[in-house]
């Protein structure tokens, strides 16, 4: 005998599985507890997908439609003076780079006078307000604007604060968040306007979004000392971090799901195992050994949850993929960036599903095995 | 029905076997230093009131439980100083026990059932099986060997325990009460079985039973009368 013996074990599994002709009662309960499991991964891995479609369209969005990284000086507000920036724009040809210096401004027109933010922008060739200062003055394209700085200029009435009067040429989007009125201006109204051409900062762009994240670390070696660069990643972390922790926080309140399917399954096991206590003490009386017996139950126990843990992945992941390829459903249109929700299967949210279910099914599967192999076999003979 | 004088080597040699259930005002002494002996080949029946101790005996002697106090000796081997695996595996294959309930799992075929042992023993599923048919022809339900357990009467399921108690061949048989849920012609079959198999495989049994008739047509008849010492006696 020595050690215990794989056809028995085998063949009870196999049976008290299964079920087999007329015993449909042990099969039904295990079908319970495999549905059970399924359906938690399978919950498990849509909710995953889902967040991970939506995140990676967040991101794609913000790479889309935001600065991929700034420079800006280390110590002070202005860059230092030199040609690397121009070295900078030619060698790295598809990168954008806005410089931007900025003050305060007062934008009048006929529908009153509205504080805002002047940057002052490099590559503009005419102004451009963003839509909250547009909304703001009620002006669009076209409209006669008068930008007053806070320079003032000696006339003969006396210091009268400097004034250009100048035409808006383009009114841009704002970005998701912007609120504050903003207009910019290209780098000789600025110099005017501001009375110097001390560049603030530098805000790059790759015309390739993917690269978003690699923009900073590709621009680090060829900046001057002094000047430091914030990547992406950094412009963006609260965002990102507030994605991450809800993709934690939702996975972990779905996996909850998880936890009652092993609940049950621990539930199932252990009344599997009171149900055949007197099997079990016969085949101890027959020379079963306790090890054996816990070893039947464990593998009982994770055998159902494993099982139920795999196919409802499959289930849930192919669920997704359909969802997604079929664009099944859709979401209404100017409020969301996509047209539909949004599905990601990835291979490590495949793998934390399998785990949990097997982990689950593993600790589920503990106690009820080591119970039943516990269990006196004369007292189990008894047992009628 | 006797047989001829007893062989003369002890199967069995029983001393002093006490066991006992409970603690303080709820103890229960059931066998007080009872002393048993059977020879080798002989048939032993055990009658008795009920809850006389009949069954705790058969226990001490298939090793499914151990005595308070005494020594107990099979085939030679002093059997108390075995370790549990040991127990386990003496169960396994050097006793073959006949249980009054649970004859057989419901979940499995009566060829699987009788295959049990040796599987448990660690045999291929061949060779448990190919036995097991064999044991099956022996028992005569060897063309209902893909029967479950519900398909068969009580007694072709009492038989089929017969057959499974012997199926990794055992020199001692117990049997606890196994026809003492079938009428009288079920249980002459079973008991015609055992009988016969009993002489055909050279074992030594010991049959507990309400039946005094078929106590009768074993070898010896031990009565347990009480938890006292001495109140078991025996008639050849
Ligand atoms: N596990 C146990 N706990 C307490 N009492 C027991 C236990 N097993 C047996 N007994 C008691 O021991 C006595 C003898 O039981 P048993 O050997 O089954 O008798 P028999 O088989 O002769 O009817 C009975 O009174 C029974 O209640
Ligand atoms: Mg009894």
């Amino acid at each position: 005998m020595g050690r215990p013996s794989v056809t028995v074990l085998r063949l009870l599994v196999g049976r008290y599985l299964l079920g087999l002709r007329r015993r449909t009662h042990v099969a039904a309960v295990s079908a319970v507890s495999f549905t059970a499991m399924a359906l938690g991964a399978a919950a498990l891995v849509v909710t995953l997908a889902l967040l991970a479609g939506f995140q990676s369209t967040i991101r794609q969005q913000l790479a889309v439609s935001g600065v991929h990284a700034v420079l800006r000086a280390k110590v002070g507000s202005t860059l230092p003076p030199g040609d690397w920036l121009e070295r900078l724009r030619e060698r790295h040809g598809e990168l954008h780079v806005r410089s931007i210096a900025s003050g305060a401004v007062w934008c009048v027109s006929e529908g009153g006078a509205v504080p805002a933010v002047l940057a002052v922008v490099d590559t503009l060739s005419g102004v451009e307000v963003n839509r909250v200062l547009a909304a703001r003055l009620g002006a669009g394209v076209g409209a006669e604007v008068t930008l007053a700085t806070p320079r003032a200029t000696l006339t003969p009435l006396g210091p009268m604060p400097l004034r250009r009067r100048v035409a808006v040429d383009r009114v841009a989007e704002a970005r998701p968040g912007e609120d504050r009125a903003e207009v910019r201006v290209p780098l000789a109204l600025g110099a005017a306007l501001l009375g110097g051409a001390a560049v603030e900062t530098v805000e790059l762009r790759a015309s390739d979004p993917s690269r978003a994240f690699s923009v900073a670390s590709d621009v680090q070696t060829e900046l001057p000392d002094g000047v430091e660069v914030i990547s992406f990643r950094e412009l963006n972390r609260p965002l990102l971090a507030a994605l991450a922790l809800e993709r934690v926080m939702i996975g972990f309140g779905v996996a909850l799901v998880m936890a009652v399917a092993a609940l049950n399954l621990l539930c199932n096991l252990a009344l599997l195992a009171a149900e055949k206590r007197a099997d079990v003490a016969l085949l101890g009386a027959l020379g079963l050994e306790p090890h054996s017996v816990r070893r039947l139950f464990l593998i009982l126990g994770i055998g159902v949850g494993a099982l139920g843990g795999v196919i409802g992945t499959v289930i849930g992941g192919l669920t997704a993929v359909v969802l997604d390829v079929t664009r099944a459903l859709p979401l209404p249109r100017g409020v969301f960036v996509v047209s539909h929700v949004p599905f990601r299967v990835t291979a490590g949210a495949i793998a934390v599903v399998l785990g949990v279910s097997l982990g689950a099914a593993l600790l589920a599967s503990l106690a009820p095995a080591r119970a039943a192999a516990r269990r006196d076999v004369l007292q189990g003979l008894r047992y009628e | 029905m006797s047989q001829g004088p007893p062989a003369s080597i002890e199967a069995v040699r029983g001393a002093g076997l006490s066991k006992g259930y409970g603690e303080g005002d709820r103890r229960v002494q059931v066998l007080a230093g009872l002393d048993i002996s059977v020879q080798l080949g002989e048939m032993l029946a055990v009658v008795g009131p009920s809850g006389v101790g009949k069954s705790t005996l058969l226990h001490l002697l298939g090793l499914l439980d151990r005595p308070d106090a005494g020594t107990l000796e099979l085939f030679g081997t002093d059997v108390g100083s075995l370790s549990a695996a040991g127990r386990a595996r003496w169960r396994n294959r050097r006793t073959g026990f006949v249980f009054q309930f649970h004859a057989l799992l419901p979940e499995f075929t009566l060829e699987e059932n009788v295959a049990m042992p040796m599987l448990i023993g660690g045999s291929p599923m061949r060779e448990a099986l190919a036995a097991a048919r064999e044991l099956l022809g022996a028992v005569g339900l060897e063309p209902r060997r893909d029967h479950f357990p519900d398909q068969l009467s009580g007694g072709e399921q009492q038989r089929g325990a017969v057959a499974r108690a012997l199926v990794a061949g055992p020199e001692l048989l117990l049997a606890d009460e196994p026809t003492g849920n079938l009428d009288a012609a079920n249980a002459e079959s079973v008991f015609e079985v055992l009988r016969r198999l009993h002489v055909s495989r050279g074992l030594t049994s010991v049959i507990v039973t309400h039946n005094e008739a078929l106590a009768g047509r074993c070898d010896r008849i031990l009565r347990l009368v009480g938890a006292a010492s001495g109140d078991a006696c025996s008639r050849t």
